[in-house]
């Protein structure tokens, strides 16, 4: 009984402590304040969370692209001696595998300068787009920016898709100081070196790679998942996104192969990805190489679903691999079955003018060129203010022909992506869901 | 005995009260297009003796006894008007040029013109120059490129040939003290090459993490190197990112972010060391880190009068607010040097001539009443300064509004 007693003390004595940490209890003022995430990343891409919290954390703060410089103190543009307003584009038109979307770019682009200049120009004068080509040859761009600042008078630059190339204009714009607008990138380090003279509308590769883990780890709960690449920036920055998040929710690629762009012949990469037993299989590359291995794969007997990038969401894929192409499911960077006015009245416009449906490089390419011509409209002629005004943006919205733009502290579209599954030969959207909304981790969490 | 042991104590303790007070640029001078500077914009800077040459948006400008002497653009054969690096060639006085159109070298009056058509220069796009004895090397855009003026041969590093994470190189610093050279390369990191070997040893950020610094000393502070600088007397190796400031000392590496120090920003265009001091360029400011006693000095121009102000950080990370009537000639900095005790400054609105004057320096310590004791010792006094920077004693430096 003593025992008993002194027990019921000791409990009595150590238990009170205890009942003010209760969260109930925890007066609202002390409540932590949000976390801040960087790119709205679902919380299992979070580096090292369950290791430690980082000693500092960037892109969570205005101050992010804060600009301290000079150059809204350079004099204006004197319109009364400018015969136009140009604005220089860059971006691969010509000997350049990735000129299949860079001549949509071109004309989304163009599309949105004439309409402005229907409307008047900017103060009775033209707009004029000065276009260079976006050279396949690595660097073979890069005195493109200076050109376009001494030659041509550009008061700001729409480009490019190449992530180097994108990454070497933007150097560059941080001496010489031209606002670029990205509408096509998805090489995320672009936005990701506190530059202030960038803004990009295109959705990232950490959206895009974000929304496919999440759907395949979480939703679909395949667990050995293999890639398969080219052999580009693009897929090898893309892939780094999806395979530190595949790692991060305990789902680590079970292999990942590569090939070169061009290549028709896919059997060797295939039969490793086969041998080692996937559920699942990533593709980063484009649609021409895409829609092949989709038919390899179908050929050799895989039937595991397949999960793709933003670049393979053509109806070409569908023309080349046919049946094989059935259940593929893709990160989009833009909805086309949308029936908002905007878009179908832009669509509509870009058929009737280039015979063609618009694709996602020609809707962002609107999109920024719009935003460049009105920044210039309410800056006026001055490349410092022109910035400022696109630096306005920040955890700003922009509603386009797109759809819904989300800019996060890079001035980088953190918007959720689209994603599609090919139902009975056709594309069918839906917008992915967040892992944040979604209950539970993929596995349990390690203790 | 006892009393001369106390009288000793005493002395060396004044000594390094004495010590501990930074040593302070009081008196700008600028240069812009007001006064002779084809561009307002300067991006770099060599000394070469009383002749300092500064790179702008608009040309070269060479200045001699406190005066533009001469302008050279492209009409006098320069290879680009934007310029970017300088290097003097203090064996024989040649100048290499670079620029975002080719490396000029400047010799005997003449520009000799070097391109990625016409040479086997990796990229016309230059951010830095240097010389090391009879090799000019130059940081472009497309990696490392490395001409011997002895046979003309040039050698090209990139990401095909040398461990080159991203080749988007940006400033070199010799260090032959110690037998190297590092490059600072966005993306890449910090390259160190050993000269002996014919290797390059890359630095890399080990979070390997755009986002985060995991580790307050963790190694490289982040994989984007905007400069990079050797201080011969230390030995330590400088890196500038737009993520903080980076130094290296062979062994260890020592970050410093505004959160932890007395930086103006964590946005920095370029280091420069020497003896104890650290200079760091950054975009709110030019700062300056007395390394051995961790004290902090930051100048910029006050907005509202044009006055200096000189804001020093005390190792405790308390603050004293100076003012000078002079500053610089605008608070974003893109690169400096040294000349002699006095420093050279490029920025984003005009090239400033800074000068340590004893007796000014001497007048605004003492107009703030400064006492390292009481900022040492009792939290929250500090120096006595008010919030507006002037000293409370209402007294004002000579020339302040």
């Amino acid at each position: 009984m003593p025992k008993k007693l002194f027990l019921l003390i000791i409990f009595l004595t150590l238990a009170p402590p205890a009942w003010p940490q209760s969260s109930s209890s925890k007066p609202a003022e002390t409540q932590e304040p949000p976390e801040k995430r960087y790119a709205n990343m679902p919380t299992e891409a979070v580096p090292f969370r369950r290791f430690t919290k980082p000693y500092h954390e960037w892109f969570v703060d205005k101050n992010t692209v804060e600009y301290n410089g000079a150059a809204s103190d350079r004099p204006d543009g004197d319109i009364s001696k400018l015969s136009e307003i140009a604005i220089g584009f860059l971006g691969p038109l010509e000997n350049n595998p990735e000129s299949m979307f860079g001549i949509p770019m071109l004309h989304g682009a163009q599309m949105a300068m004439e309409e402005a200049n229907a409307r008047g120009g900017y103060k009775g004068k033209h707009f004029a787009l000065k276009i260079y080509n976006d050279s396949a040859l690595w660097g073979a761009s890069s005195t493109v920016l200076p050109s376009m600042l001494f030659k041509d008078n550009c008061w700001a630059v729409l480009g490019s898709i190449d992530g180097q190339s994108t990454h070497i204009q933007i150097r560059e714009s941080l001496k010489l100081e031209v606002p670029i607008l990205s509408p096509g990138t998805t090489d995320r380090t672009v936005t990701e070196t506190r530059i202030q003279w960038i803004l990009s509308n295109f959705p990232d590769d950490r959206v895009q790679g974000y929304a496919l883990a999440n759907h395949i780890f979480r939703e679909l709960k395949l667990k050995r998942i293999g890639v398969i690449r080219t052999q580009t920036r693009y897929a090898r920055i893309g892939v780094g996104v999806f395979n530190d998040m595949a790692r991060r929710m305990q789902r680590q690629p079970t292999l990942e192969v590569k090939f070169d762009r061009g290549d028709m012949d896919f059997s060797r990469q295939l039969r490793m990805l086969r041998d080692t037993k996937i559920e699942g299989l990533v593709i980063w590359a484009e649609w021409p190489e895409a829609a092949l291995i989709l038919k390899h794969m179908r050929e050799m007997g895989m039937k595991q679903p397949v999960f793709s990038s933003s670049r393979t969401a053509y109806p070409k894929l569908l023309e080349i691999a046919g049946p094989a192409a059935e259940g593929l499911v893709t990160a989009c960077a833009l909805d086309p079955s949308r029936q908002d006015a905007a878009w179908t009245a832009f669509r509509d416009r870009y058929r009737q003018k280039y015979g063609e449906d618009p694709d996602a490089y020609a809707a962002y390419a609107y999109d920024g060129m719009n935003m460049l011509i009105a920044a210039i409209g309410k800056a006026g002629l001055n490349r410092g203010r022109i910035m400022q005004t696109l630096r306005d943006y920040q955890l700003k919205d922009y509603k386009g022909v797109a759809g819904d733009v989300t800019f996060d502290y890079t001035l980088k579209n953190v918007s959720p992506v689209t994603l599609s599954r090919v139902e009975n030969g056709k594309f069918v959207y839906w917008k992915a869901a967040s892992s944040e909304t979604q209950q539970g981790p993929v596995v349990a969490e390690i203790r | 005995m006892k009393r001369l042991l106390f009288i000793v104590i005493l002395l060396v303790t004044a000594t390094v009260l004495a010590a501990e007070k930074p040593p302070l640029i009081t008196r700008w001078e600028n240069f812009t297009t007001a006064n002779g500077i084809p561009d307002d914009k300067v991006f770099c800077l060599a000394v070469d003796g009383p002749r300092v040459w500064a790179g702008t948006e608009d040309g070269l400008v060479l200045i001699e006894n406190g005066k533009v002497a001469r302008v050279y653009g492209t009409g006098d054969g320069l290879v680009h008007r934007v310029v970017m690096g300088i290097a003097v060639d203090k064996r024989n006085g040649d100048l290499w040029i670079g620029t975002f159109g080719g490396l000029s070298q400047f010799s005997g009056g003449q520009f000799k013109n070097y391109t990625n058509l016409t040479s086997g220069l990796l990229n016309d796009i230059i951010y830095g120059v240097a010389v090391q004895d009879y090799w000019v090397w130059v940081a472009t855009t497309a990696g490392i490129s490395r001409l011997d003026t002895s046979t003309g041969e040039w050698r090209n590093w990139s990401e095909f040939n040398a461990p080159f994470h991203e080749p988007w190189s940006y400033g070199i610093a010799p260090a032959p003290e110690i037998g190297k050279v590092y490059f600072a390369v966005w993306g890449g990191g910090m390259i160190e090459y050993d000269i002996a070997t014919d290797t390059m040893k890359p630095y890399t950020d080990p979070d390997e993490e755009m986002e985060l610094v995991l580790f307050r000393n963790q190694g490289l502070v982040h994989i984007i190197v905007s400069n990079v600088a050797f201080n011969p007397d230390t030995k330590m190796t400088w890196g500038s990112t737009y993520f903080g400031l980076t130094g290296y000392d062979g062994r260890n590496w020592h970050n410093y972010l505004t959160k932890d120090s007395g930086l103006a920003s964590d946005f920095i265009n370029a280091p420069k060391s020497r003896g104890n001091e650290v200079w760091a360029c950054t975009d709110k400011g030019l700062s300056f880190l007395d390394y051995k006693t961790n004290t902090w000095v930051t100048y910029r121009r006050n907005k509202q009068n044009g006055h200096g102000e000189i804001e020093i950080t005390w190792p405790d990370q308390k603050k004293t607010t100076l003012e000078a009537p002079t500053s610089l000639a605008h608070n974003y900095i893109l690169n400096m040097e040294f000349q002699g005790k006095d420093i050279w400054v490029a920025t984003a609105k005009g090239l400033s001539h800074g000068i340590r004057e004893p007796q000014m320096e001497a007048q605004l310590y003492g107009n703030a009443k400064l006492d390292r004791r009481s900022t040492r010792g009792r939290q929250g006094e500090g120096a006595k300064v008010s919030k507006d920077g002037f000293p409370k004693s209402g007294q004002r430096p000579a020339g302040s509004q």
